[in-house]
């Protein structure tokens, strides 16, 4: 495998194909659990382990997966992935996975997990797919982590849970609802996009 | 395109499909019953906790330290736990549900010997939005309830004053109206607790 082609397919995702604010995959998610950063943080690795492991393995089986059958597959795999990462905070961090509540069981439905797979994976080496799976879930990691980030600060005056904001800060509480999350993810689309992507869009 | 055998049309991808069936559930149902037993514990303690808290008695959090208390103090009896406290007082801690904003809202709460007297209220389960109406798990908003006598009615955040009433939590109107009226219901129905032996 070239070296430049896995520098390409690992910086991709995180910049203009990043599948949130270029791809617009994955949204539910990243409006649901961006209220709190120590939540979206264990959801986004959870995304990262989903999407790479997921992508190596349906590219290992890519030679032996029949086409017609290859979505059952597909599913079947991520499903298995999620249910580890499921079965692991609720053993180890039952916590966090009290919190997350339901989020987590929906990795599977996260659009960016099979899109990647159908996209990238179906094509090409394990090496290469587990590059870009990774890439894929840190890109949606990094988006999610900038939205929490406001969100928390603006809606509760806190960053991981330690006040930051003195008490002349009075909480946004419209951030931490999900209107808070329209919000922040259309105004951080807008600014990616005005700054950073203008030349490559050509709608 | 060449026809193909019915083999590779029909069978081949049903055994493919049951091949990577096979091997899924083998790994999830090992991770499954590897884990099961340290499941198990940390729901026992989270429930063993949230009794503890609602009878006030202090522990430092420890899942083994809070298993011995509650091995020690606590006693089941026909719906009602009674604990024992370290002044030798006795507090009756009963389960709760009624709904909440998105979804039930499961508590205990434990009343002191008079059955008036509430000795803390705990959260068991609920399903509130995160960083308003969840903060009713936040010790602050809990607490408030100890050493008070219902029914309650709510005031704003920071100003609760007299003793039946209770700071609501700014942002979660409904949640904190939800929670007055699963407290308040426990109440009203506080002297039929049986006080057991």
């Amino acid at each position: 495998m070239a070296a430049g082609l896995a520098k390409k397919t690992f910086l991709a995702p995180l910049g203009k194909d990043n599948p949130v604010f270029a791809q617009v995959l994955g949204i539910c998610s990243t409006l649901a659990v961006t209220n709190k950063l120590e939540n979206t943080l264990v959801m986004t690795l959870g995304v990262m382990f989903t999407t790479a492991l997921s992508s190596l393995t349906v590219s290992l089986l890519r030679k032996w997966i029949p086409s017609r059958v290859r979505m059952m597959i597909e599913t079947m795999v991520i499903a298995t992935y999620v249910i580890i990462v499921d079965i692991a905070l609720k053993a180890y961090y039952p916590e966090m996975w009290k919190q997350l509540g339901p989020y987590v069981g929906l990795i599977i439905t996260n659009c960016i997990v099979m899109g990647r797979i159908e996209a990238f994976a179906l094509q090409n080496k394990p090496g290469l797919s587990l590059i870009d799976g990774l890439a894929s879930g840190m890109g949606y990691a990094y988006v999610l982590l900038v939205i929490a980030f406001f969100r928390e600060l603006l809606g509760t005056g806190t960053l991981f849970g330690f006040q930051v904001l003195g008490s002349w800060w009075t909480s946004w509480a419209i951030m931490i609802m999900p209107p808070g999350g329209f919000f922040m993810l259309a105004i951080f689309m807008w600014v990616v996009r005005e700054a950073f992507l203008k030349e490559g869009s050509h709608e | 395109m060449k026809t193909q055998s019915f083999y590779v049309r029909r069978i081949h991808p049903i055994v493919v499909m049951a091949m990577v069936t096979i091997a899924c559930i083998l790994i999830t149902a090992s991770l499954h019953l590897y884990t099961r037993e340290r499941v198990a514990t940390n729901e026992q303690f989270f429930l063993n906790r949230s009794i503890l808290n609602a009878a006030g008695v202090v522990h430092d959090g420890q899942p083994t330290s809070v298993a011995a208390l509650f091995a020690e103090n606590v006693e089941f009896d026909s719906g009602v736990y009674h604990v024992k406290t370290a002044d030798g007082s006795l507090r009756h801690v009963i389960e709760i549900t009624g709904p909440g904003l998105w979804g039930p809202i499961t508590i205990m709460i434990g009343f002191e010997d008079d059955l008036a007297t509430i000795s803390g209220v705990s959260i068991v389960s609920q399903n509130e939005t995160p960083g308003l109406g969840a903060r009713i798990e936040e010790p602050w908003f809990t607490e408030q309830f100890a050493g008070k006598q219902g029914p309650f009615s709510m005031v704003e955040e920071g100003t609760s004053a007299a003793p039946d009433e209770f700071d609501a939590i700014t942002g979660a109107t409904r949640t904190s109206e939800s929670f007055r009226n699963i407290v308040n219901r426990a109440v009203a129905n506080s002297d039929t607790i049986s006080r057991g032996q």
